[in-house]
């Protein structure tokens, strides 16, 4: 099996990873990503450099570590918050308190940290480590599951990806890469036959509208998503409905109708609801949730969304 | 959003009329006193009979001189007393460890505790009665007979005011009685075999079968009494239409008089007469008391048939046969016994927070008389078992969302797909039920230990997760609990690091041994953990012989013998050995906290050397106190058992295979055999009271439940951790075990997600697992129901191994559960 055991950087693995393709699925999250989506739930997928996090429900307290994280900064940009009432009510504590002005992510904090409170929000890897990770799972993707290469964009990190895609496929295991379609056409070229379905997102049909929802035009993204519907990839269309951004009626429908136009290569769409879970990520990373005012979109609307697509023949869900 | 399936039938308004009277009568609640005043009254004057022969004369008498209780929307009859739900327990069994208490209280407590709505009315003049009958019993009881005959090695170990849970280590029975018998062959059938049988013994009378004469004497005066209860009730129905004014239920309830002056007697007919057997034989077994947890088993197998053929004949429309299984299974739901026992502190402390009686006995246990229902299987050719009737039970569930009986669903390749798109869509809706018990681990686990392929294509599971044969199969559940089989283990290990002290209680074990900082290596440590271990099955073997010779002496289970298949050929009564197979069960509990303990021990003490022993030992002794970043440390860098991690879940499967090994090959009661499991019901009370341990636990906090991992040590979600769960030796694991997984709500929401489910379970099953059991629930869902119980009273979670009503949860259980789960398994 000829791959290169490549290096990457991931956020996350999960096992039973349901919404990401067919069957039983484990995902990994590669992280990258040429998008700025206003409503993108991960946070953490979008730079390369890591980032900082922050979960202050697991600080104990500084006197506990004997500020730990305060000593190990070396931009003294960790001091201790305002003393707060210890959750399991033993007495008042002083969490540590990030002044990310001053932070320059050099994460030495996270190793001091016993508790974790405090950790890097991502980590580095090879196609070897993730391939035996992923391989464990092995015994639960009997029937049509597998693994999916997510991101961020997991074509930026396109070495990495290409070579975890081969192994992978070469061990028999069925592949879906989820992506954003903003790559150079040739590396889809290049990675399809390691592919087994393409999750593909269709975020918005009209350029401009897609420039000011997620930082770049939509040109790129229907190119290869035609290039992969003539080159005999098969695709599993993602649609997010976002109230106010994406949710207006002509435009649902020219998605539809786009999606109808690639023919036999999709094989289904998924409409996804906006929801407001990925909040909390952005607390950890100190980051303003940029939609605060938007509220998931009414079951009824999806409803009738749903009814519109299938409408046009395809084969389409919610989530 | 919960989406609507193609399963959501709406309910009858017959049967919504039933659940509402359910669920007011739950409030309103009767003890059982009829059956105790029968037993006492029998046994009083029948001092001197021979004990299977007074059994049967007090079976005879509660059959034909018990109240006959018919409701007016009755849609099937029979209840455990003369009230609907009344609750039964049995006086002979623990005449004053609790009683005294409760009624012997003074006036004021007493009526605090039992004369106020939500709890068990118990008028002045029943407690007096009470009090009189218990008085009988006084030195003539069960623990009596125990104390009789227990060894002194036993009394070293338990001091007196000791009750039968603690002689037997739990109650007696957990069987699958023979329902297809007793519905399908025949109360008259038995009782004529055992005429036969009578009239060959009078010829020649030996040593060998004189005791069995009084056996076969005693089936036929219980089938007499059976017989006569059914015509009574035959009556009953013809009293009740000569003043019934509606037509349709007159000729309903003359139709029920035809059925039941035919049943019990001869063969059922129809489906509802099948049913109706199933529940005059579960008041039989409930009546004869002093067991518990006696689960219907394989009864979709022949009452499939019945219903297909009411169907066909055109007597019956589909979805009156569904009515049917709906009215059946809240009247079998109605068999409720009391467990545990009240305290008058307990209730009256209860009431204050505006909880009835019903929320403490359903917040402990299944409180359906610890009944389960098996549904699906094999026949014993080895072809699949599924039938119109598993199907419209499986819907019964998911439309009333009932917690009790519990409910398992046999699996294996023959289970058809909408069986399981049904059984995934009822566990659901309903909290956990049914559970999904894999064929493949199970038949060869019973073979293991001598049963025939027939027979193990035969089995039911029954209390929480273990299996037995069904209808062949007596069960003495001996020691869930007090002969070191159960909680016992993590006291073990605790002993090996205090040196054979419990530092909870200053108590002494057995066996002297080292403190933690004493041993050089840790394989040191595994043998004396090895040595405590098999030290404590030993005598747990050793007082299971002791145990089940209690029943022998004096209480025999007639109800029991006289469908199971051994008895009526052996002329034995099940507690003198005379089932076709017996089995005795033992549970092991707090599987993850040990494990984990020892990971710790080995990991930083020995492997990697970055805490010493005496360090850890010193941490330990104070509860962690001054020792938090070491804790931390433990917490945030140990691998635990539940991520598919081998350096943690190699230490699992060596002490639990050393275990089941062990155990499994004890000398049993009546040449039976012993039956590792891995199941309990009480981690919350056991971790209250065990003392800090190495995974990082604090003195007092839960321990891990069932065979699961600990509840905040699940990092990689549920792959990983049926993974870890399924590399427990489960084939030994022949009474069975338990794992639970919240599944998140999103992740089932979606129409495929169904298919998504199976997949995981199907994987599990695969690769060993035995048994697998799912809730859904939304973390907030259960904090809001926490807040607001009334809006939330069909709210079902699974505990380990019963599913439960949230609201009735106590705080702390639901505090734990919410936590086990926040931490996104």
């Amino acid at each position: 099996m000829e791959y290169e055991n490549v290096a990457g950087h991931i956020y996350d693995i999960q096992g039973y990873a349901v919404h990401d393709g067919p069957g039983i699925r484990t995902t990994v999250y590669t992280k990258g990503c040429p998008l700025r989506c206003l409503w993108c739930h991960s946070p953490e997928s979008q730079y390369h450099e890591f980032e900082l996090s922050y979960l202050p429900v697991k600080c104990l307290g500084t006197d506990l570590c004997r500020d730990a994280c305060i000593n190990a900064c070396p931009e003294g940009a960790i001091s201790r918050e305002e003393p707060v009432q210890a959750l399991d009510g033993s007495g008042m504590i002083q969490k540590a308190k990030i002044d990310r002005e001053k932070c320059t992510v050099c994460l030495k904090c996270t190793e001091a940290c016993i508790t974790k409170a405090l950790y890097p929000s991502a980590w580095n890897t090879t196609v070897d480590e993730v391939y035996n990770r992923l391989d464990k799972d092995r015994g639960f993707f009997k029937n049509g599951g597998g693994v999916t290469i997510s991101g961020g964009e997991a074509m930026d990190q396109f070495a990495f990806t290409y070579n975890l895609a081969k192994r992978l496929k070469d061990s028999g295991l069925h592949i879906c890469l989820d992506t954003t379609g903003c790559a150079a056409t040739e590396l889809y070229e290049k990675i399809l036959p390691y592919i087994d379905l393409f999750l593909y997102d269709i975020k918005h049909m009209d350029t401009v509208m897609h420039k000011k929802l997620v930082g770049v035009g939509n040109e790129l993204v229907l190119t290869n998503a035609r290039f992969l519907a003539e080159h005999g990839a098969s695709l599993q269309i993602r649609v997010p409905v976002i109230p106010k951004l994406t949710d207006k009626e002509d435009n649902l429908r020219q998605t539809a109708e786009f999606c109808a136009s690639l023919g036999e290569a999709v094989k289904l769409v998924q409409l996804l609801p906006y929801h407001k879970t990925g909040k909390m990520k952005y607390d950890r990373l100190g980051w303003r949730y940029p939609l605060s005012n938007v509220e998931p979109p009414a079951e009824a609307f999806m409803l009738k969304t749903l009814e519109m697509f299938q409408s046009y023949g395809l084969n389409c869900q919610l989530y | 959003m919960a989406t609507t399936t193609k399963f959501d039938i709406p309910i009858s308004e017959r049967i919504q009329g039933l659940k509402a009277k359910r669920e007011r009568i739950n409030k309103d609640l009767r003890l059982n006193i009829e059956r105790n005043r029968i037993i006492t009254e029998y046994y009083r004057t029948h001092e001197n009979e021979y004990p299977v022969m007074k059994r049967a004369g007090f079976l005879h008498k509660w059959c034909t001189t018990r109240a006959i209780n018919i409701d007016d929307d009755d849609i099937f009859l029979g209840d455990a007393g003369p009230h609907t739900r009344s609750v039964h327990f049995d006086i002979e069994q623990t005449a004053h460890s609790w009683f005294k208490g409760c009624f012997d209280d003074t006036d004021e407590r007493f009526r605090a505790a039992w004369q106020v709505p939500g709890s068990i009315w118990v008028s002045d003049a029943e407690r007096e009665e009470l009090l009189h009958l218990a008085d009988y019993w006084v030195g003539k009881d069960i623990g009596a007979t125990g104390r009789g005959l227990m060894p002194p090695d036993y009394f070293e170990r338990f001091p007196p005011g000791m009750d039968i849970t603690q002689l037997t280590g739990s109650y007696p029975g957990h069987f699958c009685p023979g329902y297809e018998k007793a519905a399908m062959v025949g109360f008259g059938a038995v009782r004529q075999q055992a005429i036969e049988k009578l009239e060959e013994i009078v010829k020649h009378t030996t040593a060998d079968n004189v005791r069995s004469e009084l056996f076969y004497r005693a089936i036929i005066k219980t089938c007499d009494g059976m017989i006569q209860m059914s015509k009574r009730y035959a009556e009953g129905c013809r009293e009740k239409a000569k003043t019934e004014e509606n037509p349709e239920r007159r000729a309903e309830l003359l139709r029920m008089a035809d059925s039941c002056d035919w049943i019990i007697e001869n063969p059922a007919r129809t489906l509802w007469e099948g049913l109706q057997v199933i529940l005059f034989y579960q008041n039989l077994i409930t009546a004869d008391g002093t067991h518990w947890a006696d689960s219907p088993a394989l009864i979709d197998s022949f009452l499939g048939p019945l219903a297909e053929n009411d169907i066909k004949n055109g007597d019956l429309t589909e979805a009156q046969a569904q009515e049917l299984f709906d009215a059946f299974l809240l009247q079998i739901g109605n068999q409720i016994i009391m467990f545990p026992k009240p305290n008058n502190d307990m209730l009256i402390e209860a009431h204050k927070n505006g909880k009835t009686m019903f929320d403490l006995q359903g917040g402990m246990q299944n409180i359906a008389a610890g009944m389960l229902i098996t549904l699906g299987g094999q026949k014993t050719d080895g072809s699949g078992d599924y039938t119109i009737a598993t199907e419209m039970m499986l819907l019964a569930y998911s439309r009333l969302r009932v917690a009790e009986p519990s409910l398992a669903l046999r699996i294996n390749k023959h289970t058809p797909e909408r069986i399981w798109e049904l059984g995934i869509h009822c566990s659901k809706r309903c909290g956990g039920l049914p559970q999904f018990n894999n064929d493949d681990v199970i038949i060869p686990g019973q073979m293991s230990r001598g049963v025939s392929l027939e027979d193990a294509r035969r089995y039911g599971v029954f209390g929480c997760v273990e299996p037995g044969i069904s209808g062949m199969e007596w069960s003495l559940a001996a020691n869930c609990g007090a002969f070191g089989g159960g909680a016992g283990f993590l006291g073990l290990m605790n002993f090996c690091i205090h040196g054979n002290v419990d530092p909870m209680t200053g108590a002494q074990g057995r066996l002297p041994c080292k403190k933690l900082y004493e041993y050089e290596t840790f394989e040191e440590l595994q043998a004396e953990f090895e040595r405590q271990i098999k030290h404590s099955l030993d005598f747990s073997a050793r007082m299971n012989q002791f145990a089940a010779l209690i029943f022998d002496t004096a209480w025999p289970v007639l109800s029991a013998s006289i469908m199971m298949d051994g008895c009526m050929e052996s002329g034995k009564d099940v507690t003198w050995g005379g089932a076709k197979y017996t089995g005795h069960g033992s549970m092991i509990s707090a599987i993850g906290t040990i494990g984990d303990s020892l990971t710790v021990i080995k990991k930083l003490c020995f492997d990697d050397k970055t805490v010493t022993t005496r360090e850890l030992y010193d941490a330990l002794v104070a509860n962690w106190e001054g020792y938090e970043l070491l804790r931390q440390r433990i917490l945030n860098e140990v691998p635990f058992y539940g991520n598919d991690m081998d350096e943690a879940d190699d230490l699992v499967v060596w002490f639990t295979n050393l275990y089941a090994d062990h155990y499994n090959s004890r000398p049993a009661p009546h040449n039976g055999t012993l039956n590792a499991g891995g199941l309990d019901l009480y981690w919350v009370g056991q971790g209250k009271r065990t003392w800090a341990t190495p995974d990082g636990r604090r003195t007092g906090d839960t321990v891990s439940p069932a065979s699961d991992p600990r509840q905040d040590a699940i990092k990689n979600g549920p792959l990983s951790y049926v993974k870890s769960v399924a590399k427990m030796p489960w084939v030994k694991f022949r009474f069975g075990g338990a794992i639970n997984i919240r599944l998140d709500a999103n992740s089932v929401r979606s129409e495929e997600s169904t298919a998504k489910v199976r997949e995981l379970i199907e994987s599990y099953f695969t690769q060993g697992g035995i048994q697998f059991c799912f809730t859904v629930a939304d973390t907030e869902v259960m904090r809001a129901a926490q807040k607001n119980p009334q809006e939330y009273q069909d709210l079902i979670v699974r505990i380990a191994g019963f599913s439960a009503y949230f609201t009735h949860l106590p705080v702390e259980t639901q505090d734990d559960y919410i936590l086990k789960y926040e931490i996104g398994v």
